[in-house]
């Protein structure tokens, strides 16, 4: 049976690792805080999703209420690191910063 | 009725997010996070989260793509290249089989899977929602910026 629930749980699995996956393979951090963002949206939606059609939504709105405020604020102080990255080593490749440190 | 919403805001979602993580351009990726945002307030906002749909749409596509923009404009990085691209689209091929085909496998069979009918009743949160949670998403958010605040004031100073 095809429910809404196994629909958006499915979606989401899919988000979380595809984000992680962009994550890993990424030479640009700005991606990686896109990619981080693409995480949190999988987060979001298998926390809703698993409150459909069930007793315990209100719990699982409220986690997801938390996991929004939560997710937008690591997003804005990694773009915040980033701005003092670049400033620093004037490059946002991880690869590249590694060789610079040394 | 339900499912087919659900699965055409789905195939919107992975569209978009695909998009965005997979384009070498960065105004496409902007545009493409933006659109993936709306999609998942709306998610919440049909299916009963009204609160959720709008705090997520004002959070994600209103301020994180802001701020995205704004790093993007004074960094001037535009190059979003994957290390090997080849080897990175299969991967998210394989990937995109693999998790899809375990997800349904895994949730179609719990039982308590039960179809929740959409609702359209917008702002309905308005006379239900407590204050004590907005205060203590200001809060929260309020410490946010000044942590960003901080970091660059004190890059600043040391220049």
């Amino acid at each position: 049976m095809l429910t809404d629930q196994t629909i958006f749980t499915t979606t989401a699995a899919l988000l979380i690792f595809l984000g992680i996956f962009a994550m890993s393979y990424s030479r640009n951090l700005l991606k990686t805080i896109i990619s981080f963002q693409v995480v949190v949206f999988g987060a979001n939606l298998a926390l809703f999703a698993s409150g459909l059609g069930s007793s315990s939504s209100i719990m699982a709105n409220t986690l997801v209420l938390f996991s929004i405020v939560v997710g937008g604020s690591v997003e804005a102080v990694g773009l915040a690191l980033i701005v003092l990255v670049h400033k620093r080593y004037g490059t946002l490749d991880p690869w590249k910063m590694r060789r610079l440190k040394h | 009725m339900s499912g087919e919403i659900a699965l055409l805001l789905s195939a919107a979602l992975l569209v978009t997010v695909l998009t965005a993580l997979f384009s070498r351009s960065m105004s496409i990726t902007l545009i493409s996070m933006f659109y993936a945002s709306l999609v998942v307030g709306v998610i919440f906002t049909l299916y009963q989260g009204i609160l959720l749909g709008l705090l997520h749409i004002i959070t994600f596509a209103g301020a994180v793509s802001v701020m995205l923009l704004t790093v993007v404009l004074m960094t001037g990085e535009t190059d979003l290249t994957i290390g090997k691209r080849p080897l990175a689209a299969l991967l998210s091929a394989v990937t995109i089989l693999v998790v899809g085909a375990a997800s349904y496998s895994l949730f179609s069979t719990i039982p308590t899977g039960v179809t929740q009918t959409p609702t359209m009743s917008i702002l309905e949160f308005v006379w239900t929602f407590r204050p004590w949670d907005l205060l203590i998403l200001v809060i929260i958010f309020a410490g946010a910026m000044t942590a960003v605040v901080n970091l660059l004031s004190k890059e600043e100073s040391s220049c």
